[in-house]
This record gives C-alpha cells, sequence and structure tokens, in this order.
C-alpha cells in the first residue's frame, strides 16, 4: 500500500511551474510592468543623479550674484546660444533672479534640499510614528487610548496650519520646517501602523511563534514588523510628496528655507511679485517641484498597486 | 440613528477638548517673555506685571488653561495686537471669505472630479480614460502656489485684451461699492444673531450681491472668484477623480451589476441607479477630508489673490507675530475642521446602515 502511495504522489504535477517569489520579489516585477511606476522612478533617478553631481552639472555658483562679473543685467530671460541667444551674450539656461544669480544652477542645487527635506522628514515621521503605533497596537488598553487620541487631536489640524503654528513656535529655517512637516506627519504613520499591527497580530504564524517559545521582541522584530512595513513603505513614498509641497509652501511664505539658499520654495516666494514681468522666474522652479512630486506619486502608486496582495497573481 | 450621533458627538468632544489645550500649549511655547511678545516695546517692568497679572500668565499652567478655557467658552479670543481689535470680530468679518472661496472650490472640485471620474472608468483604458488619468496626477502633484501665480501670469497678463482675460487679485473692481444686506433691505436697526447672520452674509460679495439684487456686485465678485477657485479646486478634484473612478471600477465588476445588465436595464439605469451609488461612499469621505486641504491651501491661495480671509489673516498675523489672532485662527479652522469630519462620519451613516448598525 505504502508503495502505491508513494509512487501516485511522485507522480503528481507540480501545481506552480514558476519558481516562488518573495513579496519583494513579485512586487518589483509588478513595478516594473506599470508604465507609470517607471515614469516615476526614471523621474526620481535623473533628480536624485542632478541632485549628487550638481557642482558639475551647474554653470554658476548658485549663490554668486553676478552683477560686474558678467555683461547681465537681474530678472533676465533664458538665453541659449544654441536656440538662437546671440553669441557675445552669457548663456543663462534659465535666465537670472532678482539678485542676477544663474537661476539654472540654484534651481539644480534645489533638488538636494528638496529631496533632502522630503526624505527626511517622512523618515522622522515613519520612525516615530511606527514606534507609536506599535506600542499602541502591542500595549492596548489606556495606552493605546491615550495614544490615539493624541493623535486624533493632531490630525483635527489641517496639516500646513498646524506645521505653520509649530514653525511659529520653533523659528523659521529648514530644519525646524523640516521637524514641523516630521511632526505633522506622524499621526497618519501611527496609525497605519497601529492597525497593521493589530491585523497580524491575530495571524497564525505570531501564535505559532508564541507557541514554540520565541520571545516578544522576537515576534514584533522578525514576524510583525516585515509584514507591517508594507503600508508604510507605500504611505512613506506618497508622503514624501506631501512633506516636499509642505516644504516648498511654507519656504514660499517666508517660513522655511532663508535666503540665500537655492530652495525652489523660498525661489518663488521671493519672486512672487515679479511674475508679470519675469515668469521665468516662477516657471523653472515650479517646473521641478511639479516634477519632483509627480516622481513620487507615480512611483508611491506604482508600489500600491504592486505590493496590493490582493492583486498578486 | 440618534443613538449613533450621539456617540459620535460625545467622541467629538475630548478631540476638541485637546484642540483647545494644543492652541494654548503652542502660544506658551513661543519662545521668549510672553508679555515682551505681546507688548513688544510698551514692555516696561511695571507694565509687564499688570499684563501678567490681568492675564493670568503668572499663574500655574493648569489654572492659566482653565482661565482660557473659560475664556474661549464665553466666545472671548483675545484682542489683535495688530489692529487692537478683538480677534472674534475680525473673523466675524473674515470668515466669510473663506468659506465662499472653500465652499465654490469644493462646489466645482466635487461636480467636475466626479464627472471625470464616472469618464474614465466607463471608458476604462481609452485615450479619455489616460488623458483623465495624466491631469488628475499632475492635479495632485502640482503646488497651490506655482498654479495661482501661472494661472494669475496666464489670465492677466497673456489673455489680457481678450474676453478671456481675469483679475488676479483683490474681490473686486475698484469703484464698486458693496453695501451690507441689512442696509439695502432697510432694516438698519435690526439687532441681535439675525443681524449678526446678515452681516456674516453681507461680507460673502456674490450672496450678497443675489440676496440685494445688486447684479454689478454679484457678477464682478463673481469674477474675481473663478481664478482662486479654480486653483483652489485643482487637487481636490484631482484626488475626487481618481477617487471616483477606482471606486467605480471596482463597483462595475459586481456581479449585481451583470444582474441589472442581464435583466435589461439601460446603461444610464446601471451606471447611474446602481453603480454610482455604492461607489460614491468613498468619494464622500474624500469629499469631507479635502476640507482640511481646502483650509490648508486657502493660506496659499488668499495670500497670492490678495483676499483678506482667514488664511491671508494667519499668514499676515504670524509676520507680525500676532500671536492672539494666530491663536485664534488656528483654534476656529480646527473647530470647523472636526465639525466637518463629524458630518462626514454622519452621512455616510445615512448613506450605508452598516455602519450605523456595528
Amino acid at each position: 500500500m505504502s508503495t502505491t502511495a508513494t509512487t501516485v504522489s511522485t507522480q503528481v504535477e507540480p501545481i506552480f511551474n514558476t519558481k516562488p517569489r518573495g513579496l519583494w520579489g513579485t512586487a518589483l516585477r509588478r513595478l516594473f510592468h506599470r508604465r507609470s511606476a517607471i515614469i516615476g522612478m526614471i523621474i526620481l533617478g535623473s533628480l536624485i543623479f542632478i541632485a549628487i553631481f550638481a557642482p558639475m552639472l551647474a554653470t554658476h555658483d548658485p549663490n554668486q550674484a553676478l552683477i560686474g562679473l558678467e555683461d547681465v543685467k537681474k530678472r533676465e530671460g533664458p538665453c541659449i546660444q544654441l536656440l538662437g541667444c546671440a553669441a557675445d551674450q552669457p548663456q543663462h539656461f534659465f535666465g537670472t533672479d532678482g539678485n542676477v544669480r544663474d537661476l539654472y544652477s540654484r534651481v539644480l542645487y534645489g533638488a538636494r534640499l528638496s529631496l533632502m527635506v522630503g526624505i527626511l522628514s517622512v523618515g522622522f515621521a515613519i520612525v516615530i510614528g511606527a514606534f507609536i503605533g506599535a506600542v499602541s497596537a502591542y500595549a492596548g488598553g489606556y495606552t493605546d487610548n491615550l495614544l490615539m487620541g493624541l493623535m486624533d487631536i493632531m490630525l483635527a489640524f489641517p496639516s500646513l496650519i498646524l506645521a505653520i503654528a509649530i514653525v511659529t513656535v520653533l523659528g523659521p529655517g529648514l530644519l525646524n520646517t523640516l521637524l514641523a512637516i516630521g511632526i505633522v506627519s506622524i499621526p497618519v504613520y501611527a496609525r497605519i501602523m497601529r492597525s497593521s499591527v493589530l491585523a497580524i497580530k491575530q495571524q497564525d504564524y505570531v501564535l505559532a511563534g508564541q507557541s514554540i517559545g520565541s520571545s516578544s521582541n522576537r515576534i514584533l522584530l522578525q514576524n510583525i514588523l516585515p509584514n507591517a512595513l508594507t503600508p508604510l513603505v507605500v504611505q512613506g513614498t506618497l508622503g514624501i510628496a506631501v512633506a516636499i509641497l509642505d516644504a516648498a509652501a511654507l519656504s514660499f511664505l517666508g517660513l522655511g528655507a532663508q535666503p540665500p539658499t537655492p530652495e525652489w520654495g523660498s525661489m518663488i516666494g521671493q519672486e512672487r511679485n515679479q511674475v508679470f514681468t519675469a515668469p521665468h522666474l516662477i516657471i523653472f522652479p515650479g517646473i521641478a517641484l511639479i516634477l519632483t512630486v509627480l516622481g513620487f506619486n507615480l512611483l508611491g502608486d506604482g508600489l500600491r498597486d504592486a505590493l496590493d496582495v490582493r492583486q498578486r497573481s | 440613528m440618534l443613538a449613533y450621533i450621539l456617540r459620535r458627538v460625545v467622541l467629538a468632544i475630548p478631540v476638541l477638548v485637546g484642540v483647545l489645550f494644543l492652541t494654548f500649549l503652542l502660544s506658551r511655547l513661543i519662545p521668549g517673555d510672553p508679555c515682551r511678545a505681546m507688548l513688544g516695546e510698551k514692555a516696561t517692568p511695571a507694565v509687564c506685571d499688570a499684563f501678567m497679572e490681568r492675564t493670568g500668565l503668572n499663574k500655574p499652567i493648569p489654572v492659566q488653561f482653565a482661565i482660557y478655557f473659560g475664556r474661549v467658552m464665553s466666545g472671548d479670543l483675545g484682542d489683535s495686537l495688530r489692529f487692537g481689535r478683538p480677534v472674534t470680530e475680525m473673523l466675524m468679518e473674515r470668515l466669510p471669505v473663506t468659506i465662499e472661496l472653500a465652499v465654490l472650490s469644493l462646489l466645482v472640485a466635487t461636480t467636475v472630479g466626479v464627472i471625470l471620474g464616472v469618464v474614465a472608468a466607463y471608458w476604462q483604458n481609452s485615450p479619455i480614460d489616460a488623458g483623465t488619468m495624466v491631469f488628475a496626477n499632475l492635479g495632485v502633484s502640482v503646488p497651490i502656489f506655482v498654479l495661482g501665480l501661472l494661472a494669475a501670469y496666464l489670465f492677466a497678463v497673456v489673455l489680457k485684451d481678450t474676453p478671456f482675460s481675469l483679475p488676479p487679485s483683490g474681490r473686486l473692481q475698484a469703484g464698486i461699492i458693496v453695501k451690507s444686506i441689512p442696509e439695502v433691505w432697510g432694516m438698519d436697526d435690526l439687532g441681535g444673531p439675525l443681524r449678526g447672520l446678515l452681516d456674516f452674509l453681507s461680507q460673502m460679495y456674490v450672496i450678497n450681491g443675489i440676496l440685494t439684487l445688486n447684479w454689478q456686485v454679484a457678477s464682478d465678485a463673481g469674477r474675481h472668484l473663478i481664478l482662486p477657485v479654480i486653483v483652489l479646486a485643482t487637487v481636490p478634484m484631482s484626488v475626487i477623480a481618481r477617487m471616483t473612478r477606482s471606486s467605480l471600477l471596482e463597483v462595475m465588476n459586481l456581479d449585481y451589476m451583470r444582474t441589472a445588465r442581464a435583466k435589461g436595464l439601460n446603461e444610464r439605469r446601471v451606471v447611474f441607479g446602481h453603480a454610482m451609488r455604492n461607489a460614491l461612499l468613498p468619494v464622500v469621505t474624500i469629499v469631507g477630508l479635502s476640507l482640511g486641504g481646502l483650509l490648508s491651501g486657502a493660506v496659499l491661495t488668499e495670500t497670492i489673490f490678495g483676499l483678506t480671509g482667514v488664511g491671508r489673516t494667519i499668514f499676515d498675523a504670524i509676520t507680525s507675530r500676532d500671536y492672539a489672532v494666530i491663536q485664534g485662527f488656528t483654534l476656529i479652522i480646527a473647530f470647523t475642521y472636526v465639525f466637518i469630519n463629524l458630518l462626514v462620519d454622519l452621512s455616510y451613516a445615512v448613506l450605508d446602515p452598516r455602519i450605523r448598525l456595528s
């Protein structure tokens, strides 16, 4: 009897012919099948490239006023010799700003600041938020009520208004902007982490871990955290877009990066009254901002679809 | 249903107290001596002692919070340092401007957003769908202040002297005089809450123009609002379009849709009668949540288009360090936001019986 059973079982065709992939392997494959996600990655890849190699790509020092050094006036439009600008004129791809600085170089350097602010503030928010959420879900009871109540109070403020209030307390500046946006974003990640941990806590593999005697730390770090990470990564990517927008808005209002820092929002804010006479001062940093935010949004949407377990085939 | 409403209202109370505490805390955390911050150069030691005594700032923090709580409850938000006027008075004057802007923006965003979403979902994967989604993706990625400035440039400079030219700032053309509603209606000696309401509505120039049958005011105020409304509506419109599309697509594949078609209903009934009803639930949430974004966006929109609403006032208060105004206006915005979220929750329960029964 037993021999027949063995022969039968060896003859069974394997159900899955493909090699099994992990969650992230599948996700990555799916990500590369989505056109919008690829566009997002190309945009972000170029931005990172620009941010790293800004000193080599820039034609001028971003903070150097060119008055007296070159024959240019302030707020002059773009002059590209390839596109018909006179050869004896100094070349400025995006024109010059109100302090006779090269706008192209300033926009390039701006990529560093926006990427830094977006990634750092969201990173800060995720670390603190995930910690609060995990503690809240794991402890339950009063701790849970207290922490989530606090998060609800923060969510009662529109994000930019709360960020403005925090920057008012901390004082204007890029670092404080970063902190304010980080603080404002904490509740979102805390809530996501809490609901993920609550859901995962019920899973059989956590019970299995507990029954073989794994420590709480081990279960939290090895079983729960990796599985709770997926929604955080998706929200984080989309959150960077929001953080960059909010940081630029604060700088636009004069509360964020201070002049002469080449930050896109602050560049636009400083020249906003010149929009009718020198629109290039708004258009170029504006396009840079739009592309950056678009890049993170497209990648975030792509990641969400790619990591959606229900859609995995 | 009543039990559900009561439960939700009771749950909102601790959040409101927390919001009060947070705004209280923010004003206490502002670096430096509050007396010097509030009174500036007038702050001599004698004046400061009197000031601390009068405002209760020399008392322990919990007592201070109790005083602040009591004052806010009685409708006293302090006086603006810069204008020497009660903050509540300023709110009554400026809140209508923002409400008019936000409500119109939300209307535009919801109408256009839902239409775009339905169109994109119905012709899924067509060029129309792709175009709508590219537009929606760009819409959520454009900073409000960039869009605002470029729109102002386009409509006031590029399209100048064409029928499409639009004013880039202000609420009315110079020379147009607005009278308050009670004045026009001959109810000048009216008092009480009705007077307050009419004065409040008078500040919304479009409504004022309609109620007083002054078409010049209504149309000119409307023309001035077109650009701010488009700019402020773009983000929520894009979000609503995306949400409507994805939620409608999810519903369209369900069995009951096939049943509806199989029993011979025409497409309009299928889409609007059967699919939309279920697909709109998440959209309602998004519409409600958009209001937070609208209030944030109002700070930028009002600053760019020179509208003296709540957002612009907060911005001006920050640059002039007018703490009472920052505190009072932030508080009112947060209260409004909590109230609207409550309304969204309640409307959700009306639309979906499962929620109020659970």
